[in-house]
């Protein structure tokens, strides 16, 4: 428990260096967020495909108020720490770090929280271009509902960030994971509700989609944060946010032990 | 005549020793052909899933926009085995200085960055895509003859050359801003709004994709080719486009250099 406290202590000063950090290279971050455009284009297509009519519960306007959704989520709930533990354990370049009393993991945490700002930057000028697109689009957060949007939201990210570390402590013992857990991400396309709602899928896909983690990163914070789930609804699908989230953790954390004991080993 | 002799030769002997480093991984080209099938399973199964719902989406029936999507991915394999990581190095060789060893050698500077590192282990990627466009083209209720699948490769190559010229574009400016390197991949994420028909967009979107970045010339013309709906002036504009798109990519690139000042004097 010692080092949580530890970490609690040095966390501000931790978000004041990835801020440092973020803003040193804010033009290379505001493209990198720009990249993420996927959700735009599935906006596009699915207009299309409800411009002769609502298909599955969703009309045009539901549609845009998802995709704007989904566009903000993805934002707010990305992290990169595999790719920087990749880079950092295959050059070595993370000794140095984790001879420091915090592991590098906070601050990775750290900087994902400082890039905030500068993503949200970045989503304005498209959601308003969105909202003049379709003034009628479904994004309707009640105040009571904004506790639940941003406990979902840290939740989200929570899964994402630690299946990401899994991944990175993979290298470890691969010396680069990006190949594999880019598979990972394939799937995370199309399962997370990133590309198109959940719910449009055949009932016997979705019967299993729902129990893997990926809808928690996305489908879980969008439908909250549009309004579709509200009040007592939002309970099931945070639970299945929150076991995930302990279970990655759990698992990141057993990852990592090991992954370290390892590196440690080679005499690197 | 002569001239050119001595370019083609340069080119092949560069060609040869990216072959050669390409071919001591044999296996990788195993592992690059699973991750295409892969990939292009990720990029068909929204459109599944929309065509659940309709039989056409924008007069595109399922089956031609996966021609699309074919023609998608192999121009996505040439921009990562061909275009990518040629001229994405010149970007390392203005910050480190190194781009002076090329600007020596006797053979065009532009020439040489564009050839010199081509990979040949995205070649099952593009295979995949013109797999996919030519068995799709081939079930359609009219399938395309010989002259309609060439009308479609040559306007494959006025892609790579529009798509080629817009990196050049890019790669130029770092002559100015030095690090430009995640620009590349902002490219390739606008290039992603080829996979599907430029009808599917509408407003802004389209217009921008039709007369500001062609994506829509790119990826769409070569699959209406295919279902013989191109008109041959449509054909036309296309090479026009391109030939004007290399024509800008030269000044552009010799505006550039001339700006280089390198980084050891």
């Amino acid at each position: 428990m010692n080092t949580y406290a530890a970490a609690a202590r040095a966390f501000p000063s931790l978000l004041k260096t990835g801020l440092a950090e973020m803003v040193s290279y804010r033009v290379e971050l505001v493209i990198w967020a720009l990249t993420a455009t996927m959700p735009l284009l599935m906006m596009f297509i699915w207009d299309r495909v409800a411009a002769t009519g609502p298909v599955g519960g969703y009309d045009q306007n539901a549609f845009a108020g998802y995709f704007a959704g989904t566009l903000i989520v993805r934002q707010l709930t990305t992290a990169w720490v595999v790719w920087d533990l990749n880079e950092q354990i295959r050059t070595g370049s993370i000794s140095p770090a984790l001879l420091k009393p915090l592991g590098p993991l906070w601050l990775s945490a750290a900087e994902n929280l400082a890039a905030v700002p500068f993503r949200m930057l970045v989503l304005v000028p498209i959601i308003t271009c969105i909202c003049l697109w379709r003034p009628e689009l479904a994004l309707g957060l009640a105040w009571a509902d904004v506790p639940a949007a941003a406990a979902a939201l840290a939740l989200g990210w929570m899964v994402y960030f630690f299946i990401q570390v899994c991944f990175g402590a993979l290298c470890f013992y691969t010396e680069q994971s990006g190949g594999i857990y880019m598979g990972f991400y394939g799937l995370f396309t199309l399962f997370s509700g990133y590309l198109f709602p959940l719910d449009l899928m055949p009932a016997g896909i979705l019967s299993v989609v729902q129990w893997l983690p990926f809808r928690a990163i996305i489908q879980t914070p969008v439908s909250i944060i549009t309004g579709q789930l509200h009040g007592a609804a939002v309970l099931a699908p945070m639970a299945h946010q929150l076991a995930w989230a302990v279970i990655c953790a759990a698992l990141a954390r057993w990852s990592w032990r090991h992954g370290i004991r390892r590196y440690e080993a080679y005499g690197a | 005549m002569k001239r050119l002799r001595q370019i083609l030769r340069a080119v092949r002997a560069q060609m040869r020793a990216a072959w050669m480093t390409a071919m001591q991984y044999r296996l990788s080209f195993l592992g690059e052909g699973i991750v295409s099938l892969l990939w292009t399973g990720f990029t068909v199964v929204p459109l599944i899933v929309a065509y659940d719902y309709r039989e056409g989406i924008e007069g595109w029936s399922f089956n031609e926009c996966l021609i699309v999507v074919g023609v998608f991915i192999a121009l996505q394999g040439i921009l990562e085995g061909f275009i990518h990581p040629n001229l994405g190095s010149v970007v390392q060789l203005v910050r480190r200085g190194t781009l002076d060893y090329v600007l020596l050698k006797p053979l065009d500077a532009q020439l040489m960055v564009s050839v010199a590192r081509s990979t040949p282990l995205k070649l099952p990627h593009i295979g995949v895509g013109l797999a996919l466009a030519g068995v799709m083209a081939a079930r359609l209720p009219d399938p395309p003859g010989p002259a309609q699948a060439g009308v479609a490769l040559l306007l494959l190559l006025c892609a790579t050359a529009i798509l080629y010229s817009i990196y050049v574009f890019i790669v130029s400016t770092s002559f100015w801003f030095v690090r430009v390197d995640n620009l590349s991949f902002l490219l390739i994420s606008v290039l992603d709004t080829g996979r599907f028909p430029v009808v599917f967009y509408t407003g802004a979107v389209r217009v921008f994709l039709t007369f500001i970045l062609p994506v829509g010339m790119m990826t769409t013309y070569p699959a209406l080719a295919l279902r013989g709906l191109l008109s041959p002036r449509g054909a036309l504009t296309a090479l026009a486009v391109a030939a004007a798109f290399l024509l800008a990519s030269r000044l552009v690139w010799r505006t550039a250099i001339r700006r280089y000042s390198s980084a050891s004097s």
